[in-house]
């Protein structure tokens, strides 16, 4: 708001400054003087890093610098045709008249068609960069190790491919214009004042940086208004969504009052300090009017005196006043684009950061042509976090089309097995064979293509329901997908679909329910058609019916191939080949249903537990 | 809207007063120069005899004009954005008050997500429309006729330039308008896509790896990419034509006032300075025409937030207060021939003609399939929703019957969904009664079986809650919200669903521990597994939105088919003991 009328009242009192055309578009950020600028760790090295990127756009930022100097020259060159026209009216020398002005057309000319291009360069320069950073770093998370994606927030690393790779394009791009139209413009504008009368070219100078410097303070001085409005801004934005989201439990907790209250003492409060923040910040525009327009007076005072002594002219003083605004925005600009360009090169220190992490290691050439699906553990240690050992001395073998469940309590390390095995972590020591060929040395792509999993949480994407089935197997006939569908229970489901095969799941498939959205999983697993199967059991909150359409798929899937279930359900249990029971990474017990009920172990204890549905 | 200007109406007039003050002085000054010029140094009307002090004592009066449009200028934002932003305040609290007063059925219409963005960013914009209307509007307008005044008291020739360059600027204004608004909701959806496939390749990178398809999906997000990039761009090089143009209309009209102006002069019409107050003028007003486009698209802006403000304030709540029954039984849930239907579905019955009485003390369990209705009835017990058929009675008396407040006490209910606040755990469970102790407190929380994990905290009771209760496990949190229904004290519990998340033994322990602790509260508890209402007094069958049998776990099994369904298919199937919706990963 502020910063806008600020900009307003630049151009209404600047005779013959270009007018700015601002305009908003959604999704990219635009300069926020007031908001708090983040300073970069290395900027050196990443601004180098950035510059890298602009060097594959070589002739184009050529290009923009060419325009850029062309339409600097034009600025800087048309005020002093334009004194000089005066000058001629002034001594009545109307002939030389036409001509003058003629060149002032044709320099208004050639500038409007260098800010034109400059646009549009500009504009193309920074689309492609950002296309192009956008591409490396999405590259770059597509080949991330899981453990990566596991350890840091989603948000942060899709902030950092949205905000900060578009504001990094779009600063540069736009500071790369900016700051060499200004450097120019400023030794331009000097160069001209000096050569008209340099006495009034001092002190226009002067005047100048003292108001640059004025704005400035100013500016710091506000600064800690904003950042507290910012503050309690978010403060309210999180009550707001916590209690319209929560609204449910507001009400029968019949808290609406307190919350009532609670939220008008923060819009309060935020309302007194934005109050002050927004008068100080509006203040600043008059202000600098002042400032400014005293700077003008100053010149034109002095430059009145001057031509009253003859050392100048009349038209020279109607430059000048051109000049002291060409001279002192291009400061302005610099200081402000000092700081945006901080703030993009803090940004493309967090995009760089994430383009540094190694990519998965995917080595081994090993493939696994007419295997067997045989697995072995052996001796596996595995932890997450250093010194937080999960897996301890984990040994198993799994047989060529065996069912093998885990068992265990939550933390005791079954899901992780499933981790391991698809080489999404590396085990710390100990090693896992797939048909006596340890995994790290299998291809790893082979590996994973031969191993399909079903995860507890569904994951599909926003693509028609076929893309979806075939997305293990992009080759599968319609056939087979239909096929495949039929033996996972969700052909029936699939035609009651508006489309069909062809229609689009929105938002990954949420418009579905969690079963429907299971036996989609299941059926892209089966076109697959993978040697091992890892299953691990959804245990959500979906019907019975429904269950056991999902049960039934499973059965299907797992038919002839190695399967390892994390198991939840008993049903899926009782006819597996062999049954390991796991305690805080640990295995406790093994052996099939029946043998581990003999026994009266663990297992035993947990079967009866659920079977009674009582505390034991 | 009128209402609350009203009540600031001082403000909203002194700011224009002041802004109209500052102007004036912006405008005076190229006059002035104009006078420092002809007057000062040409010496015109002084036979050519230049006059140093008239220069001086007109520069400093300039700039005493200046200092005063200045202090305009400051008191005017004074007063804008004492207006504006009170009377944002104001609607801002009132469109929360109105908020948190609509039922169920309001909010669900409204959408929890457009309700946020309304008292968040709607008012924001109103702000900025409030802001630029008494302002920018004013300011532009003033500039803008006081410009074409001032030129034409130069002289009318200089008029006759604005008045060509005018209609140019105005109509290249509207054309880039409306060819570049449009755009903007293409980009938005470009960019949405963009997002969307992102955040299916972070969420679902397990899946993209186990397939193989790291490169397929390389393709696609290029694709979005470059879907995105090609709008971006195209809206970009349009706004990149306005821009130039404007100047070269500004600055032609520049030469033309010289040409003009330097006919006039020769025919003694006007003088050197007029001509440079001309072109001063000249791009005041140009400017204040572009500023135009701006304001009249913030304020279109702010009047489509205006409106959408105004549908939630003029929202009156469905579900008001009765008459302030008052009754001696306690603990009693009586739906008679209730029947209920979302008001977006069609008319399609959730709930078809429910009988059911639960007595006071009574536990009653509800079993049945996901979308049965379960919900949907315990919900009309605290009237979250109105019954659209029947009666919903609790203690005998019409829920509609009671203020909503003494109905509410009655009941306490734990939802799917457990809500915590970004606060600490203490405050949260006083959610439940805020005069609670902390004795009382630490009781709800071991009844709940909350005690030993909220112990285990860095800080025990006092540990933040981060947002949404992100730092806790499901199963903690629905803890959690049980300790805090208990902290309420109320005659009835209802708990849909809220232990899904827990093991069986501590599942098992807690009912134990409420069936000791509070004996006298009437318990309806909701649950997918038959190991977790098993041992109520009755269990109500729900399907298709219907009751189809009703007894304790011995009658069912012999009477009841569905019943025996579920119950064979959990016990094949008997979840381990897991907590089920947590993952493993990261601990």
């Amino acid at each position: 708001m502020s910063s806008q009328s600020e900009k307003e009242r630049d151009k209404n009192t600047a005779p013959n400054t270009p007018p700015k055309v601002e305009m908003r578009v959604p999704g990219q950020r635009g300069p926020n003087r007031m908001i708090e600028k983040e300073k970069p760790k290395e900027g050196k090295k990443t601004l180098l890093r950035l510059i890298r990127y602009f060097q594959a756009e070589k002739n184009m930022v050529c290009l923009l610098l060419g325009v850029v100097v062309v339409l600097v020259l034009c600025s800087v060159y048309a005020p002093k045709f334009q004194s000089s026209a005066i000058d001629r009216i002034a001594s009545r020398e109307f002939s030389a008249l036409p001509k003058i002005l003629g060149v002032m057309l044709v320099l208004y000319g050639i500038q409007g068609v260098c800010t034109l291009l400059q646009g549009l360069v500009s504009a193309r320069l920074s689309q492609r960069i950002v296309k192009k950073m956008r591409e490396d770093l999405f590259e770059k998370i597509v080949n991330l190790p899981v453990r990566y994606l596991d350890n840091h927030p989603h948000g942060d690393i899709m902030s950092r491919m949205t905000n900060d790779v578009e504001n990094i394009s779009n600063t540069v791009a736009q500071s790369i214009g900016s700051l060499v139209s200004g450097v120019l413009t400023i030794i331009g504008t000097v160069v001209m004042m000096v050569y008209l009368c340099w006495k009034l070219a001092i002190l226009s100078c002067v005047t100048v940086i003292l108001t640059v410097l004025a704005t400035k303070y100013l500016s710091t001085k506000m600064r800690s208004f904003f950042r507290s409005r910012q503050i309690l801004l978010g403060k309210l934005n999180g009550t707001v969504e916590e209690m319209v989201t929560g609204y449910k439990t507001v009400v029968a907790y019949d808290h609406q009052d307190q919350v009532i209250e609670e939220f008008e003492k923060t819009s309060g409060e935020l309302t007194r300090v934005g109050i002050i923040a927004e008068i100080f910040g509006g203040s600043m525009g008059p202000v600098m009017n002042v400032i400014n327009n005293i700077g003008f007076v100053i010149i034109a005072a002095f430059g009145g005196y001057f031509a009253i002594h003859g050392q100048i002219s009349v038209g020279v003083i109607s430059a000048f006043i051109v000049y002291a605004k060409q001279f002192g925005r291009p400061i302005n600009e610099i200081a402000q684009l000092y700081g945006q360009i901080q703030t993009a090169v803090a940004g493309a220190e967090r995009v760089f950061a994430i383009m540094d992490e190694d990519d998965e290691d995917k080595s081994g050439t090993h493939t696994m042509e007419n295997a067997k699906g045989v697995i072995s553990f052996r001796h596996v240690d595995f932890s997450y976090i250093p010194g937080k050992q999960v897996l301890y001395d984990f040994d198993l073998d799994v047989y060529a089309g065996h069912k093998v469940a885990l068992v265990g309590a939550t933390g005791s390390g079954k899901t992780t097995v499933v981790n391991l095995l698809m080489r999404f972590y590396d085990i710390d020591s100990g090693e896992i064979q797939i048909d006596g060929t340890n995994i790290r040395d299998i291809d790893c792509g082979v590996l994973r293509r031969n191993t399909a999993i079903v995860l507890q949480d569904t994951v599909l994407f926003s693509d028609t329901v076929r893309n979806n089935l075939k997305y293990g197997r992009t080759d599968a006939t319609d056939e087979e997908m239909e096929q495949a569908a039929q033996m996972s229970n969700c052909r029936n489901m699939i035609h009651h679909m508006e489309q069909g095969y062809d229609t689009v799941l929105t938002q990954a498939g949420q418009n579905l329910s969690q079963g429907q959205r299971q036996l989609l999983a299941i059926g892209r697993a089966f076109l697959a058609d993978p040697k091992i199967l890892i299953l691990d059991e959804a245990t959500s909150s979906v019907d019975t019916r429904t269950e056991k359409r999902i049960q039934d798929a499973m059965v299907n899937l797992m038919k002839d191939r190695t399967s390892v279930i994390i198991a939840y359900r008993l049903s899926t249990i009782q006819d597996a080949d062999y049954i390991v029971v796991m305690d805080q990474g640990r295995i406790v017990e093994t052996g099939n249903h029946e043998e581990l009920i003999a026994q009266k172990g663990r297992y035993y204890e947990l079967y009866m537990t659920q079977f009674a549905g009582n505390a034991t | 809207m009128k209402k609350y200007l009203k009540k600031y109406w001082l403000y909203t007039v002194l700011a224009p007063l002041f802004m109209i003050g500052e102007v004036l002085m912006d405008l005076i000054q190229p006059k002035m120069m104009s006078t420092i010029v002809d007057v000062g140094v040409l010496g015109i009307g002084n036979n050519g005899v230049p006059d140093l002090s008239l220069v001086i004592r007109t520069g400093l009066q300039m700039i005493l004009l200046v200092a005063f449009g200045g202090f305009c200028g400051v008191m005017a934002g004074v007063f804008s954005n004492l207006s504006s932003q009170n009377l944002g305040n104001d609607m801002r609290k009132d469109v929360f008050r109105r908020t948190m007063m609509l039922s169920f059925q309001q909010t669900d219409q409204f959408t929890t997500g457009s309700l946020v963005t309304r008292v968040t960013n709607d008012i924001t914009q109103i702000q900025n429309m409030v802001m630029q209307c008494i302002r920018g509007f004013v300011r532009n307008l003033m500039f803008f006729a006081g410009g074409i005044f001032c030129m034409a008291t130069l002289d009318l020739s200089f008029g006759a330039v604005v008045a060509c360059a005018f209609p140019i600027v105005l109509v290249c204004v509207a054309f880039f308008l409306s060819k570049v608004n449009p755009l903007f909701s293409q980009l938005q959806k470009k960019l949405d896509h963009v997002n969307s496939v992102m955040q299916e390749n972070i969420a679902g990178a397990r899946v993209v790896k186990a397939y193989v398809r790291e490169e397929y999906e390389e393709e696609r997000f290029g694709k979005a990419n470059g879907d995105l990039v090609d709008t971006q761009l195209h809206i970009l090089t349009l706004i990149s034509f306005m821009s130039p143009i404007m100047n070269i209309v500004l600055n032609a009209s520049a030469v033309a006032v010289i040409y003009v102006g330097s006919i006039r002069v020769q025919e003694g019409g006007v003088t050197p300075g007029n001509i440079m107050a001309a072109i001063t003028y000249l791009s005041q007003i140009l400017n204040s025409v572009m500023m135009f486009a701006t304001i009249f698209q913030n304020i279109s802006r702010g009047m489509a937030s205006y409106r959408r403000l105004e549908e939630v304030l003029v929202c009156e709540p469905a579900i008001a207060d009765g008459g302030g029954a008052k009754t001696d039984v306690k603990g009693k849930v009586e739906f008679r021939n209730a029947s209920f239907s979302y008001p977006k579905s069609n008319g399609e019955a959730v709930l078809k003609k429910i009988n059911l009485t639960v007595e006071p003390g009574e536990t009653l369990g509800i079993l049945g399939a996901t979308g049965s209705g379960k919900s949907s009835l315990v919900q009309l017990i605290p009237r979250f929703y109105d019954v659209t058929d029947g009666q919903v009675l609790v203690d005998d008396v019409d829920v509609k019957d009671y203020k909503l407040k003494d109905l509410r006490s009655k009941v306490a209910i734990t939802l799917q969904k457990s809500e915590l606040y970004s606060e600490t755990i203490r405050e949260n469970l006083r959610w439940g009664n805020p005069k609670a102790s902390n004795n009382e407190i630490c009781r709800a929380a071991a009844a709940a079986q909350a005690e030993e994990f909220i112990l285990r905290q860095p800080e025990g009771y006092d540990t933040m809650v981060a947002e949404k209760g992100m730092s806790l496990s499901g199963g903690q949190k629905q803890r959690l919200s049980i300790a805090r229904a208990l902290l309420k004290n109320a005659e009835i519990l209802i708990m849909d669903d809220s232990t899904s998340a827990l093991d069986l033994k501590t599942e098992a322990k807690l009912y134990e521990a409420l069936k000791e602790g509070y004996p006298q509260v009437t318990r309806i508890v909701i649950a997918q597994r038959i190991a977790s209402v098993k041992d109520a007094n009755r269990i109500a069958v729900i399907d298709n939105g219907q009751i189809v049998d009703c007894g304790p776990h011995a009658y069912l099994m012999e009477h009841c088919e569905i019943y025996r369904d579920i119950y064979q298919s959990q016990l094949k199937g008997n979840p381990l003991e897991e907590e089920q919706k947590e993952t493993v990963e990261n601990e």
